[in-house]
């Protein structure tokens, strides 16, 4: 039983981990909490399913159930996502950050654009749900009672991949670092010739990719629909907050912790409760530490 | 304080002319509607909503009400009771409807019987909200109908169909709603009486993107069956999960899922032999005419939750306030008994089967009312109790496997409370 | 008829003025404590059951239903809140802004599931009913009721509102204003931040645990689905429309967002025929979104802004 839950909530941690990366950033480069990052991932999912319209999502390679025409979607869909996070901003936050607006504006604002990002979606596609692919896989067993799916598992090892890429990218590139900059102190940063607006257009682009991956991830175990994204939606902010605001560790670790405490909990107390499991996770960590477990003291 | 005042005098204005538009014509006669148009139960209302507008339809084209073409206004509860509550009264109140029809979930419909219906003594009939408190406890004053049985009629026919069948070990799945603990609570009782056996009950909270921790918690019981209680789009993503964990192929639904959404959404190969439990339809030719109507119209199929329940309500509606002496409240309430005399002239569905049953009511001979659910006869709660029926899917299809009748059900009612 | 027009307005209006003991609530933690609680449904909740469970009339399979008095019923949810209030206080109310509200929320979400899940005392998902209406023996048509309960609603309304003037005047007011101004000057002349904003805290919960127990008590029935987030949302867009850190402002909010959000249903049945409600009422969440965008773009602070600039800091 634990193995078995604890596989699950690596899982949906991976998932709910690309996803908090870009809030996370979000949340310490740009200083607001941007509830519509959520749609970003419900718009990389539905834009990928275009993309697979097109080409289908192939036929089943090896043991999983898509071909390599899903992967280029779920690529062309993150590129795409990327720069529909840019649009955004250039549309709605920048003006409001130029006006040195004040946070709770950005965030109300961003429920806004949230509201109107997800209805599109429904007005486009509908209420109803969606599929990449019609197969049903069969959990291979790895260890004794422990079952997994093989698009599971790719999906892991793809997760991972980002993650080392990203973390590569971060400390070895230019704009790597000068976000890393920023998200430590942007008049600090600034001083030393960051250009700031590169670094948030970067940003943008980065959290909008990884959340499309992240969509396709969680629209393709197993269905796809208006709301997914936003389902996600405070898992992914109490994994951000509690991993500490930008760093790409604590993300990552706080979406596994996310994913493990929901489901790790069940063992014991009833699934009726389990929604709430982030937040009394999030709660413990900052009780011992307020900034989050890599978060920089404020 | 400019703001202030502009904004109150626009608003009483408004207000005004609706209400004064409201006042005038006894004709048309206004029907209202509240549904969750917008929210989680979005994707089950659609059809919902079409097949009350179809029922409006037939109705005017039979003869309206009391001589008047009905008019239809429907709101949205957007799945919040603070929403609804506002929409029903102002049905209510500013556009004076008799009666109305609504809602889905009882989180929604509790508050509308307790602050509008009941005070304001407004007969309500609701195609879909099962919680069986509503009728039971006489909160409503005799207002509140329903044309679906509650739970109780589901719960008790499913126990007796997975016993029947010698399922053993059953886990339950249920949706952690009153609609989910309302038919674990009857499911358990029945089966207690009946000789199966609970194996776990693990309870789901609906929109989550995954459910492995209530699947594999289920599966750590090592059940051999699986009953899932809840609505089709989270039951694809629980069905698909258990499956592909290696759980058990013997599943019992509920009514909801009895939707080519379900099926087409699992997937039509994977789903053979699954069975289910639904209010009888009883087939027959008002049935079949419902269907097809609805087919020819929408282009849709008519299978899904509360569609035929939703016209069935609007077609008593409808019929009751023809029957009433007046549209008062009171009078409205008496009639919809009326609606399903014994030995009236069977009416059924349809616009000509309307204008003949406007015809009998005219001259004063009693009615009998077969919906597109069967014959509707309210109990004295308001309440309907009816035949159900088992359905499977066969082939990708979804194929009635066998109706348990009125009279069977209430030997298994007999059988399960004494 | 007019009086159909009346009765719909009375009704309303209650709506209205419970929405707004809310806003005050709200306000007095955000617009003058600088306080982001995102966790306002769940003061709500805790304020409507403890009226309810303490209230409604005994029934056999639940633990509460004691049928109480209904003033007993009001004290006791001031009081229930107040107290949960403090000790969610003290877990939280060091955290920076954000997770404030990330921290209130997840809060909101677990008492949410309680009531949810613990059923021998909350109903479960059935909720509790047959919660009695104060003076509805006297009071017994719906318009004599809803009237009588909307002067009682305007009296207590009132009443709040001129107790927090009073008290933001009060030196303990300047200090909490001071504290959120510039949290390091104040805390110089020795003032401690911490306690004054979870006294704010308390203060502003305990007034939204009020609006629960009236909610309640006016509706006559309570489920875990009366307190879902997007309450909460629809409480903080009031306070920005009609501008934080002015209780005129709340309660004005209050009367314009729950307009807009009614009338726009109203609307829709107006213009746009039954068989496209559905995409109807998807137009009016999105239009609701846009004119949310707009009046943080073209009037930020509000119908009723404050005059003073909020410092920078007010959500460290």
């Amino acid at each position: 039983m634990i193995g078995q839950a604890i596989a699950d909530g690596i899982l949906t941690g991976a998932i709910i981990a690309l996803g908090a990366i870009g809030v996370s950033f979000t949340l310490q480069i740009m200083r607001f909490a941007n509830f519509a990052h959520s749609e970003l991932l419900t718009w990389g999912a539905y834009l990928a399913l275009v993309f697979v319209a097109f080409a289908g999502p192939g036929t089943p390679t090896g043991p999983f159930s898509f071909g390599w025409q899903l992967i280029a979607a779920a690529a062309l869909a993150a590129l795409l996502t990327g720069l529909v996070a840019w649009a955004v901003d250039y549309l709605v936050f920048r003006n409001l950050r130029r006006r040195g607006a004040h946070p709770l504006t950005m965030v109300f604002a961003a429920f806004g654009a949230a509201l109107v990002m997800r209805n599109m979606v429904v007005l486009i596609w509908g209420h109803g749900s969606h599929y990449y692919t019609r197969e049903l896989q069969m959990s291979v067993e790895l260890l004794p009672g422990v079952r997994m799916l093989p698009d599971q598992i790719f999906i892991l090892a793809l997760a991972l991949a980002v993650v080392v890429c990203l973390h590569g990218f971060l400390t070895y590139s230019r704009t790597g670092m000068a976000m890393r900059a920023m998200a430590e102190s942007p008049p600090l940063a600034q001083v030393c010739g960051v250009e700031v607006d590169a670094v948030v257009r970067w940003t943008w682009i980065l959290s909008g990719a990884l959340a499309a991956l992240a969509g396709v991830f969680a629209g393709l175990t197993p269905q796809l629909h208006p709301e997914i994204g936003f389902n996600l939606l405070l898992a992914l902010f109490a994994a951000a907050i509690l991993g500490g605001t930008g760093s790409l560790v604590g993300a990552v670790i706080g979406g596994l912790l996310v994913g493990l405490a929901e489901n790790l909990s069940l063992l014991f107390i009833s699934a009726g409760y389990k929604t709430a499991m982030p937040f009394l996770v999030l709660l413990l960590v900052l009780l011992v530490r307020p900034q989050g477990l890599f978060g920089e003291k404020a | 304080m400019h703001v202030t005042i502009r904004i109150a005098a626009a608003l009483a204005s408004g207000l005004l002319a609706f209400g004064e538009a409201a006042a005038q014509a006894a004709c048309p006669v206004k029907i209202g509607g509240v549904l969750p148009l917008t929210g989680s139960m979005a994707p089950i209302t659609k059809k919902i909503a079409q097949s009350a507008e179809l029922a409006i339809e037939h109705i005017n084209q039979g003869g309206g009400v009391k001589g008047c073409p009905v008019q239809f206004i429907l709101r949205d509860d957007q799945g919040q009771p603070t929403v609804g509550v506002d929409a029903a009264k102002y049905l209510v109140e500013v556009e004076r409807v008799p009666a109305f029809t609504g809602t889905i979930s009882s989180g929604v419909t509790g508050p509308i019987i307790a602050s509008v219906t009941a005070p304001s003594k407004v007969v309500q009939i609701t195609c879909c909200s099962t919680a069986s408190p509503f009728t039971l406890d006489g909160r409503s004053g005799g207002y509140f109908f329903r044309t679906i049985p509650t739970s109780k009629t589901q719960a008790y026919a499913t126990a007796s169909e997975t016993t029947k069948r010698g399922l053993k070990k059953t886990a339950i799945i249920y949706v952690n709603t009153d609609f989910g603990t309302d038919m674990l609570r009857f499911y358990k009782a029945a089966v207690g009486k009946l000789g199966g056996e609970v194996a776990i009950e693990v309870p789901y909270n609906d929109n989550q993107p995954s459910y492995r921790a209530e699947v594999s918690k289920a599966l750590a019981a090592k059940p051999e069956s699986l009953l899932l209680i809840g609505f089709p789009k989270d039951a694809v993503t629980i069905v698909r999960e258990w499956l592909s964990l290696g759980g058990t192929k013997n599943i019992a639904l509920n009514n909801s899922m009895r939707t080519m959404d379900f099926v087409n959404g699992v997937g039509a190969k994977f789903v053979e032999d699954f069975f289910g439990m639904d209010n009888a339809q009883v087939a027959g030719p008002h049935v079949d005419a419902f269907n097809k109507a609805f087919e020819d119209k929408f282009k849709t199929d008519s299978k899904g939750p509360g569609v035929h329940t939703q016209y069935d309500a609007l077609m008593v509606m409808a019929l009751a306030m023809n029957i009433a002496k007046d549209l008062s409240g009171p009078s409205i309430k008496d009639a919809v008994r009326r609606v399903h005399v014994a030995g009236g002239a069977p009416v059924g569905t349809g616009p000509a089967e309307y204008k003949k049953a406007l015809e009998l009511i005219r001259a004063g001979k009693p009615i009998k009312y077969f919906g597109a659910t069967g014959p509707i006869e309210f109990d004295a709660n308001g309440d309907v109790t009816g035949p159900a029926l088992v359905w499977k899917i066969k082939d990708g299809q979804i194929v009635t496997d066998r109706v348990i009748t009125i009279e069977e059900m209430q030997a298994l009612f007999k059988r399960i409370e004494n | 008829m007019l009086t159909g027009v009346f009765s719909y307005l009375v009704f309303f209006a209650c709506i209205v003025l419970i929405l707004g003991i809310l806003t005050l609530g709200l306000n007095l933690q955000w617009g003058f404590t600088g306080l982001f609680n995102a966790g306002i449904v769940g003061f709500y909740a805790i304020g409507a059951y403890t009226h309810a469970i303490l209230t409604a009339a005994p029934q056999p399979q639940y633990l509460g239903n004691f049928g109480l008095p209904w003033l007993v019923g009001i004290v006791a949810a001031m009081a229930a809140t107040a107290f949960a209030a403090w000790l969610i206080g003290l877990l939280t109310i060091r955290l920076r802004g954000d997770y404030l509200a990330i921290a209130t929320f997840g809060i909101a979400v677990s008492i949410q599931l309680v009531a949810l899940n613990w059923e021998p005392l909350t109903g479960g998902s059935q909720g509790l009913s047959r919660i009695p209406k104060p003076l509805a023996g006297v009071f017994d048509t719906p318009l004599s009721f809803n009237l009588w309960f909307l002067c009682l609603l305007a009296a207590l309304v009132a009443a709040v509102y001129a107790a927090l003037e009073r008290i933001l005047r009060s030196p303990w007011g300047r200090v909490l204003k001071a504290i959120r101004e510039d949290e390091t000057a104040a805390v110089a002349l020795g003032k401690s931040a911490r306690g004054f904003r979870l006294e704010a805290f308390v203060l502003g919960s305990t007034l939204m645990g009020l609006a629960g127990a009236l909610y309640v008590s006016f509706i006559g029935f309570v489920s875990p689905f009366d307190f879902l987030p997007i309450l909460t949302f629809q409480v903080w867009a009031m306070l920005i429309a009609g501008g934080s850190g002015n209780n005129r402002g709340a309660l004005i909010g209050a009367l314009l967002v729950w307009t807009i959000w009614s009338a726009s249903g109203i609307a829709v049945t107006k213009l746009v025929p039954p068989s496209h409600a559905a995409q109807g009422a998807a137009i009016q969440v999105i239009l609701i979104g846009l004119l949310l965008i707009l009046v943080l773009l073209y009037r930020p602070r509000g119908l009723i802004g404050e005059a003073a600039v909020v410092s920078r800091h007010a959500d460290d």
